[in-house]
């Protein structure tokens, strides 16, 4: 299981950009298992890279492989394959139902392919610290709420590339750390690989690769 | 593992717009009741009128002549048929068979010999034998035969009986009337003359004329006549049905005659069934705009849903199995439209064939299997469209 990216560009960057960068036009090889930190100021593509990854955008040169097969050719389904087998993501924006609680929100994701037992979603956000919100619908909870919320759907799910865009922009320190540890034992439980975009280095997130966009 | 649509359903908007919902529903009950109830119609027409007249192994036989008219009267040539117009009607596709009734070219007169003091000029015909509903055996004339057989029309011997007391004749039976033996002497030029003896072989209820061997009269207009090529005053036409609407088109266009009798349900048929085949058309195009103003409404819920829609998609939803699953959630309510207009046209044709046409044999209470099909074509070509609406509208969200 690899994710490679060869020589890619956002198609809205001018040359600057890839001077400076190492990851933008260079080739990139990520196995599962791996740690790898991406530290990028604002600006720098941070979100369009890891939605690159996650085959939610395409206005790029260069080519994205997973597993050796580009990405730009996938169909619809193969992309609805992709994240419900092999890629998950925490976004910036969460993006998660306002409208449902955070408990349907978390299902409506397990149950596309469960990893874990419905039980998994209760422990799971009484260690995160917020299982007395299950029963909430997802807008009337704190912004830090709903990152835990979206942390916790991500990892509901089967995968080899477990990819964080600011995963901890609204928490505390010790929300993060417990946040951050959570994802280490589950992508540990399945030998995945965690690409991880932030504006600044973790020191909690202990990466065997690391990267300035 | 199942997937369950379950959580996703309340993820789509219906909203406010359920009254639009319902109106598309609506219509499209009103659109599936007319057209099958016009179809149901369409077919009890059919059954109604279908097998009206004589028919001899499933045919039709029709006698046609051309329209004297003032402007044609006196011209031979125009009211007679040819051979081109002979050929034209027989290439119809609704005409099985086509046989010109030649009649005799010279002058005929008959007399029953001395048992009947009765003598009159006549015509004769002569057709071909497939055409003629009885033919006996010995219906037959070789040349230098004295004897003449005749098919001879039942109506006539009606209109014999009639007048014969008036003139002090015998009334007679069908029975004795094939034991007279009649005199038949033709004329020719330069006095030219010979007399055969005949007698009645059969009586016809198809064919009204005095029907010789088409062999004798040919050999007949020969020799007493002056013309010799076939020209005939009258067809009869084999036909699958002479209330066919293209048949009777055809003799309207060629302004030929047509025994009114025959060819009258024909023409209520036609009306009926132009009425119905419009109430059909419509009902089309109702269902068709009740399926549009549903595509209409399907459009709104997913352009209201599509948040939603966009991120379990994102989520790594299918995009085939969310157009599968949305567009099911339809399928009992198509069903039930369907099946309560078929029920409704069920009601409609059991109080049309009980009280409107006291249960006559010809129809059934029961609806025609057509109708039903038509249903279920129905059914399958609105989850077909709808399938189709959701998935092009999904597919647009990824």
């Amino acid at each position: 299981m690899q994710l490679q990216i060869q020589q890619l560009l956002p198609v809205y960057f001018d040359s600057d950009h890839r001077n400076a960068s190492e990851v933008w036009r260079k080739d990139l090889t990520f196995n599962k298992g791996e740690y790898v930190k991406i530290v990028a100021p604002s600006g720098s593509g941070k979100s369009s890279l890891m939605h690159f990854l996650y085959g939610l955008r395409n206005e790029y040169n260069g080519s994205i492989l997973y597993n050796s097969q580009n990405i730009r050719q996938y169909t619809a389904e193969d992309f609805a394959a992709y994240r419900k087998d092999h890629v998950s993501m925490v976004f910036q924006d969460l993006r998660l139902f306002p409208e449902q609680t955070v408990y349907e929100n978390i299902e409506l994701k397990r149950q596309l392919n469960p990893f874990h037992p419905t039980e998994k979603i209760k422990e799971m956000a009484e260690r995160l610290g917020i299982g007395n919100k299950l029963a909430s619908k997802a807008r009337i909870c704190s912004y830090g709420e709903q990152q835990r919320v979206a942390i916790i759907r991500a990892l509901m799910q089967p995968y080899d590339f477990l990819l964080l865009d600011e995963p901890f922009s609204h928490l505390d320190d010790i929300n993060s750390q417990n946040a951050m540890q959570l994802m280490l034992e589950e992508s540990k439980l399945r030998n995945a690989a965690i690409i991880f975009a932030d504006l600044e280095r973790i020191d909690y997130f202990p990466f065997t690769r690391l990267y300035h966009l | 593992m199942a997937v369950s649509f379950q959580p996703i359903r309340s993820l789509l908007q219906t909203g406010t717009n359920t009254s639009s919902r319902w109106f598309s529903y609506i219509g499209l009950g009103i659109g599936v009741l007319l057209l099958l109830c016009s179809i149901q119609m369409f077919i009890n027409i059919q059954q109604l009128l279908g097998g009206e007249s004589a028919r001899k192994e499933g045919y039709d036989f029709i006698s046609i002549s051309k329209t004297i008219t003032n402007e044609t009267m006196g011209q031979l040539e125009k009211n007679l048929f040819n051979e081109n117009d002979i050929k034209d009607i027989a290439s119809k596709p609704f005409v099985q068979g086509v046989s010109p009734l030649v009649a005799n070219r010279f002058r005929v007169q008959l007399s029953a010999g001395d048992i009947i003091p009765f003598s009159t000029d006549m015509f004769l015909e002569s057709l071909d034998n497939s055409f003629i509903d009885t033919v006996p055996p010995n219906f037959s004339w070789q040349e230098g035969q004295n004897y003449i057989p005749i098919v001879f029309s039942s109506d006539f011997l009606e209109i014999y009986n009639v007048f014969a007391p008036g003139y002090g004749l015998p009334q007679l039976s069908e029975a004795t009337a094939s034991q007279v033996v009649v005199y038949i002497t033709c004329y020719g030029a330069n006095g030219l003359q010979q007399t055969f003896r005949g007698s009645i072989v059969a009586l016809s209820d198809r064919v009204n004329s005095i029907i010789v061997p088409k062999n004798f009269l040919d050999w007949a207009n020969t020799k007493f006549g002056h013309a010799a090529d076939v020209k005939a005053s009258r067809l009869y036409i084999k036909t699958k049905d002479a209330n066919n609407p293209d048949f009777l088109n055809y003799l309207q266009q060629k302004n030929y005659k047509v025994n009114k009798d025959k060819t009258k349900f024909g023409r209520v048929k036609q009306v009926l069934q132009g009425i119905f085949s419009g109430l059909g058309i419509f009902g089309l195009l109702v269902v068709i705009l009740a399926l549009m103003l549903f595509s209409f409404y399907l459009q709104l819920m997913i352009a209201r849903s599509k948040d939603n829609l966009q991120l379990l998609l994102m989520l790594g939803y299918s995009p085939n199995w969310l157009s599968k699953n949305v567009s099911k959630q339809f399928i009992p309510v198509y069903i039930l439209v369907v099946l309560v207009g078929l029920a409704l046209t069920e009601g409609m044709q059991w109080a049309f064939h009980h009280f409107a046409m006291f249960d006559r044999p010809e129809l059934s209470s029961l609806l025609h299997w057509t109708v039903l099909i038509t249903s279920v074509v129905l059914i399958g070509l609105s989850l077909l469209t709808n399938y189709r609406m959701v998935k092009k509208l999904l597919y647009r969200l990824v």
